[in-house]
C-alpha cells in the first residue's frame, strides 16, 4: 500500500494497519463484537510479514498467549470488546507485573455484561484503570479519530516497548467503525520505540533491577540470562518475595516508572482553552461532539474551550490544571453513567463546578446536549 | 550458595547431575517433606539432560499451585504465571519463539479446572511443546481441597463427607481432545518417567505426560494412607484403582492404572501446519481469502 | 536351590518298594512357561491311556507367558490312585531347562530313575538379585557331567539347538519326548501318531523329525548320557571396573521423609538423631541409585567412583 496516499478506512482496520506498521509480529484473540476486524485484517497482513496470528480458545487464553509472545521478544496485541476486556484483566496484571509489553485494544460497546453489542459506549473507562486486581501501572489511550486511531497504535506499541508495560486503546464503538480518510505514513525506528534488551554480563544479572529510569533491561530468552518472570510479587532477582522493604521498593519502582515517563505519555489537545470559562472534557466520539458544541458556543459568544486527554490515563493533570486556568464551570459528556467526571472532580472539581453529561442508552452524546449544558453553565 | 553445593566443587563419576539444572540459591525447595513433585522435576531435568537440550533455550512455564512453584528451582527461562493459563501462556511463546523448547508443568487443578478448556484446546492445536501434568489428585497449595483427579470417596477439606465427583483421566481426555503423544508414569518409577519425558519433549507436536504425583502432608495424612514411604509403594500395588476403575485390565491382573505411552498421533504439527499454509496460498494468490 | 539330596532320595527309594507290576510309572516333566511342559505331558499321558492305562496328570502352569516355572505330574499304570509323585519316586524326571531339572532332582527314584535334560539355560530374575558390581550369577554352576554321576541313567543334551538346526527351535520339547520314548515301553509309530495329533498341522513335518532325531541321539548316547563336546560354560558376568559407590548426602536438604530409608533395596540407611538421613551401611551399598531417584529434595547423590579413588565430599 502506498503509504503517501490517503485511503479511506475503518476505525478498526486502521488499527490492524497501525500495528503492522508499529512492527507487530503476534495477534491472539477472540471473537467479540464490535472489534473482530482487527483480529480479521491481523489474520490476513501479519503472516505477510511474517508474524503469527493465532485464534485463541477464549479470551483469557488470548490475553495470556500475548503476554507469552511478549516475554518471548515479540510485538505482540491483541483487541477485544467490554466483555471480553473484563476476561482479559486476569493477564493484563500478569503482563504488568512480569512488565511484559503489549497492546490491548477495546473497543467499547453498552454494558454491564452482554449488554449492547453493536451499539457504542464509553462505559470501560474505570475498567481501564482499575479492571485489574491490585495496584498496577496503566497507561491507557483514547483516539477520537481513524487518522488517530493509526497513529496512536503506532505510538501504543511504542510506549508499550519502551516502558516494559501493557498499553490500552480505548476505542469507542463509533470510532471503531467509523470511515475516515487515513494517510498513513511509515513509522521510523524512533516512532516504533524500542525495547530495552539485557546485555552484558549473566553474572548476577537482575531481571527487575531498579535502574535510573525505573525500566529493567529485559533478558531475552536464549540470550543466556536464564532469568525467572513471575506474577507473585518478585524482587530485583526475580524471585518471589514478601520482605517489606523489599516488596515497597520494587513496587515503588514498577508504579513510578509511569510517573516518571509522564513527558513521553501525556497527550492531551486543547481547543479554545486559554480564556475558556467554561472547559468540556471529554474523550473520543464524545469530545468530537463537544468539539461542535464549543465552537457553536464560541460563535455564540461563550468563551467555552475543550480538553481532551489522549492519553487518558495516567490523567494528564497537569496539562487539564492549565486548561481549566479560567474555567469555572467544567462540562462532562461521556457515554456512561459517570466514570470520567470522577477523575475530573478530583483533578478539577476544587473552586469549579463539575457538571457530567450522560447517555447510557447506545446513543452518542450530541452537540446540541453539550450546547444546552454550557448555555446553562453560562446562566 | 553455599560452598558445599557447589557443582564444580563436587566430585563426579559422569552420572547425571541435578545441580547442573537447579538454581542452587534457592534450594533447599519449598516442598513438604515425600511430595512427589521434586521426583517429577528430577526425572524432567534428567531427561533434559540426556536429551542435550540447551538450557538457555528452554523455556519452562508454570502456573498456579504446587506444580507451579516447581519452575522455579530450573535453571532456565522460567515464567510463573496466572493460574491455569500456563498452557496459553506457552502456546504464544513457543508461537513467537519457535526456536525455544517448551515445557509446561501444571498440576491436576491447574490443567483439569480452572485450565481445562486451555489443556483442550492445547491438545487440539499440535503446538510443538510439552505438558507435565503433576496429578496428586488435591489442590494442595491452598491447603487440600478436592480436585478434578481426587479418588472417589477421599477426604479433602471442602469434601468433608467424602468425595462424590467421578474423576477426570487425564489421559483419556487428552487423546479424545487430540494429543498426538500421551503418556503416563508413577514417581516410583523414576528412570521410566525418565524415559517417557525424553519421547514427550522429543515428539514433534503436542505431548502430554501425567506424572502420579503424591501429596503426603495433606492429601495423605487425611486419607490414612500412610507416610511418604508408604504412598510411594502404594503408587504401584493400586493406590488408585478407584480414580481409574474403567481402564481396561491387562490378561494377567488387573491394572489400576496404566503407564507408559497410552497414545500417539501423527497429525502436522500446528507451526508447520500455519507456515505451510500461508506459503501455499500465498505463492498461489499472494493473498489470504 | 539345587539340593542334590542323594541321602534323602536312598531312604526314599529303601521304604516302600512295590513290584513293578503293581506300580504305576511316574513321569515328572518341568520347564518354564512357554517351553511345551504341558504338551508332553498330554502326550505321554494320551499314549499312556491309548495302551490301557489308566492315567493321572496333574500340573501347576499359569505363568506361562512370563517365564516362571511350570510342572506336571504324569502317573500310569494298572491301578493310579494318587494323582502326584512322591519326593524320590518319579521313574523319569524330563526337564526343558536344566535348573529347573536340577530342582527337582530330590523327585528323583536314585535306584532306577532316568533323567533326562534339555542344557538349554533360561535365567531368571531371581538369579541376578545381586546388584553389586561384578557379582556372580546366581543360576546352578553343576555341570552335566557333576549331575549324571549322581543318577543311574541320564541324558543331558543340547535339545533346543538340536530343534533349532531342525529349523524350529520350539519343538526342543519333541527332541526331549524322542529320548523320553526310549526309557518307555511305547512303539515308536503310536508316539509319532499321539505327538502329529498335538502340534498343529503346519509343524507336523519338523515335530517328526525332532522326535526322531531325539530318539536316535538317546539311542547313540545310551553309554553316556552327553554330548562330550557340549560347551556348558557359564557366560561370566561382563567385566565391569570394579567401583565404589559411595552416597553423600546433603544434610541441609534433607527434609526427613523417609523414603531412601524404607526403599533402600539393602536397607543402608537409618534416619540419625537429628531426623536426618545418614549412611549407616556403606559396605552393603551396591549403588543401585535408588534413594537418589526417589529422594524429592535432591539430598543424596551416589557416585560410582574407581575403586581406588577415595573422593571426599567437600565440606566448608
Amino acid at each position: 500500500m502506498n503509504t503517501q496516499t490517503p485511503v479511506n478506512l475503518q476505525g478498526n482496520h486502521a488499527c490492524a494497519l497501525g500495528a503492522i506498521a508499529a512492527g507487530c509480529t503476534f495477534y491472539a484473540g477472540y471473537p467479540i463484537t464490535p472489534s473482530s476486524e482487527i483480529a480479521e485484517h491481523m489474520a490476513r497482513e501479519l503472516p505477510k510479514v511474517g508474524g503469527v496470528f493465532i485464534q485463541m480458545e477464549d479470551e483469557i487464553a488470548s490475553m495470556a498467549a500475548v503476554t507469552g509472545a511478549s516475554m518471548g521478544g515479540a510485538r505482540a496485541m491483541t483487541a477485544t470488546s467490554g466483555p471480553g476486556f473484563s476476561l482479559k484483566q486476569e493477564n493484563l496484571g500478569l503482563a504488568a507485573m512480569m512488565e511484559a509489553p503489549c497492546v490491548v485494544v477495546d473497543v467499547m460497546r453498552g454494558g454491564p455484561s452482554t449488554g449492547m453489542p453493536t451499539r457504542p459506549s464509553q462505559s470501560d473507562v474505570m475498567q481501564a484503570r482499575w479492571g485489574s486486581h491490585g495496584d498496577r501501572p496503566v497507561i491507557a489511550i483514547a483516539p477520537a479519530s481513524v487518522p488517530e486511531v493509526y497513529a496512536e497504535t503506532i505510538r501504543a506499541f511504542s510506549l508499550a516497548e519502551r516502558l516494559r508495560t501493557p498499553v490500552i486503546l480505548l476505542v469507542d464503538e463509533v470510532i471503531g467503525h467509523l470511515v475516515e480518510t487515513v494517510t498513513l505514513h511509515e513509522p521510523d525506528e524512533a516512532e516504533k520505540g524500542a525495547r530495552k534488551w539485557a546485555e552484558g554480563s549473566r553474572e548476577g544479572f537482575l531481571p527487575y533491577a531498579i535502574t535510573e529510569d525505573g525500566i529493567p533491561p529485559m533478558p531475552r530468552p536464549g540470550d543466556g540470562y536464564r532469568a525467572h518472570a513471575t506474577g507473585l510479587t518478585h524482587g530485583e532477582n526475580g524471585f518471589p518475595t514478601q520482605k517489606p522493604e523489599e516488596v515497597a521498593r520494587v513496587m515503588n519502582r514498577l508504579l513510578g516508572k509511569i510517573e516518571k515517563h509522564r513527558d513521553i505519555i501525556d497527550k492531551w489537545e486543547c481547543v479554545d482553552c486559554e480564556d475558556a470559562e467554561i472547559l468540556v472534557v471529554a474523550i473520543g466520539i464524545s469530545a468530537r461532539a463537544a468539539r461542535a458544541a464549543v465552537r457553536e458556543a464560541r460563535s455564540r459568544g461563550i468563551p467555552a474551550g475543550l480538553f481532551r486527554p489522549i492519553t487518558l490515563w495516567p490523567f494528564p493533570e497537569e496539562a487539564a490544571k492549565r486548561a481549566a486556568a479560567n474555567a469555572r464551570t467544567v462540562i462532562v459528556p461521556e457515554m456512561n453513567a459517570g466514570q470520567l467526571v470522577l477523575e475530573v472532580e478530583r483533578v478539577l472539581g476544587c473552586g469549579r463546578n463539575v457538571r457530567p453529561v450522560n447517555r447510557i442508552d447506545g446513543e452518542p452524546v450530541a452537540p446540541a446536549e453539550i450546547l444546552q449544558a454550557i448555555e446553562e453553565a453560562k446562566a | 550458595m553455599n560452598e558445599r553445593a557447589d557443582p564444580q566443587k563436587l566430585p563426579r563419576d559422569g552420572s547425571f547431575e541435578i545441580r547442573d539444572w537447579l538454581r542452587l540459591e534457592l534450594m533447599p525447595h519449598f516442598m513438604c517433606p515425600g511430595c512427589g513433585h521434586g521426583i517429577a522435576l528430577r526425572a524432567l531435568l534428567w531427561a533434559l539432560d540426556e536429551l542435550g537440550i540447551d538450557k538457555d533455550k528452554l523455556a519452562v512455564v508454570s502456573g498456579i499451585g504446587c506444580s507451579g512453584r516447581t519452575a522455579a528451582y530450573i535453571d532456565a527461562n522460567t515464567f510463573h504465571v496466572t493460574h491455569g493459563r500456563p498452557l496459553a501462556f506457552a502456546t504464544g511463546l513457543k508461537l513467537a519463539r519457535p526456536d525455544l523448547t517448551v515445557i509446561v508443568i501444571s498440576g491436576d487443578g491447574d490443567s483439569l479446572a480452572i485450565g481445562g478448556n486451555h489443556f483442550l484446546h492445547a491438545c487440539r492445536r499440535n503446538l510443538d511443546m510439552t505438558l507435565i501434568l503433576l496429578n496428586n489428585e488435591i489442590y494442595g497449595m491452598t491447603g487440600g481441597q478436592v480436585s478434578p483427579t481426587t479418588t472417589a470417596d477421599r477426604f479433602t477439606t471442602t469434601t468433608p463427607f467424602g468425595n462424590n465427583e467421578p474423576v477426570f483421566d487425564a489421559c483419556e481426555v487428552a487423546k479424545a481432545a487430540g494429543a498426538t503423544f500421551v503418556g503416563r508414569e508413577a514417581t516410583l518409577q523414576t528412570p521410566n518417567l525418565k524415559d517417557l519425558l525424553k519421547h514427550a519433549v522429543a515428539h514433534h507436536g503436542f505431548s502430554m505426560v501425567e506424572v502420579i504425583s503424591d501429596c503426603t502432608e495433606i492429601y495423605g495424612r487425611k486419607n490414612d494412607l500412610g507416610n511418604s514411604p508408604e504412598m510411594i509403594l502404594a503408587q504401584k500395588s493400586g493406590m488408585r484403582p478407584e480414580a481409574y476403575r474403567n481402564t481396561v485390565d491387562q490378561p494377567f491382573r488387573p491394572n489400576p492404572f496404566r503407564t507408559g505411552v497410552l497414545h500417539r498421533g501423527d497429525r502436522q504439527e500446528y507451526l508447520d501446519a500455519y507456515r505451510a499454509r500461508v506459503q501455499a496460498v500465498q505463492a498461489a494468490k499472494g493473498g489470504g481469502k | 536351590m539345587t539340593e542334590t539330596t542323594v541321602n534323602e532320595t536312598a531312604s526314599a527309594g529303601a521304604s516302600g518298594e512295590k513290584t513293578v507290576a503293581e506300580r504305576p510309572t511316574n513321569v515328572l516333566i518341568v520347564g518354564v512357561g512357554g517351553q511345551g511342559v504341558i504338551m508332553v505331558s498330554k502326550v505321554l499321558a494320551t499314549l499312556a491311556q491309548a495302551a490301557g492305562n489308566q492315567v493321572k496328570q496333574s500340573e501347576v502352569h499359569g505363568m506361562a507367558k512370563r517365564g516362571g516355572a511350570v510342572f506336571s505330574h504324569v502317573r500310569f499304570g494298572r491301578k493310579v490312585f494318587s494323582p502326584t509323585i512322591p519326593r524320590g519316586e518319579a521313574d523319569v524326571l524330563l526337564a526343558l531347562e536344566w535348573a529347573e531339572g536340577l530342582r527337582w532332582l530330590p523327585y528323583l527314584n536314585r535306584a532306577r530313575g532316568v533323567f533326562i535334560a534339555d542344557t538349554q539355560r533360561i535365567v531368571p530374575p531371581f538369579a541376578c538379585r545381586n546388584r553389586a558390581d561384578g557379582a556372580p550369577l546366581g543360576y546352578s554352576r553343576e555341570t552335566p557331567k557333576d549331575i549324571l554321576a549322581k543318577v543311574r541313567t541320564g541324558y543331558a543334551l543340547n535339545a533346543t539347538g538340536i530343534a533349532e538346526s531342525l529349523g524350529n527351535r520350539r519343538a526342543a520339547n519333541t527332541v526331549l519326548l524322542g529320548v523320553l520314548s526310549t526309557a518307555l515301553d511305547f512303539a515308536e509309530k503310536d508316539w509319532l501318531k499321539v505327538i502329529e495329533s498335538f502340534v498343529p498341522p503346519k509343524t507336523v513335518e519338523v515335530n517328526r523329525a525332532a522326535f526322531l532325531k531325539g530318539r536316535e541321539w538317546a539311542e547313540r548316547h545310551a553309554d553316556v548320557g552327553l554330548d562330550e563336546d557340549v560347551d556348558f560354560s557359564l557366560p561370566s558376568p561382563p567385566a565391569v571396573e570394579p567401583k565404589r559407590p559411595q552416597v553423600f548426602i546433603e544434610r541441609a536438604w534433607c527434609k526427613s521423609c523417609d523414603i531412601c530409608v524404607k526403599m533402600c533395596p539393602e536397607r543402608c540407611l537409618e534416619l540419625d538423631e537429628k531426623n536426618i538421613a545418614r549412611m549407616k551401611a556403606p559396605e552393603r551399598c551396591t549403588g543401585c541409585r535408588l534413594c537418589e531417584y526417589l529422594c524429592p529434595d535432591f539430598a543424596i547423590r551416589v557416585l560410582r567412583l574407581p575403586a581406588g579413588d577415595s573422593q571426599q565430599e567437600v565440606r566448608p
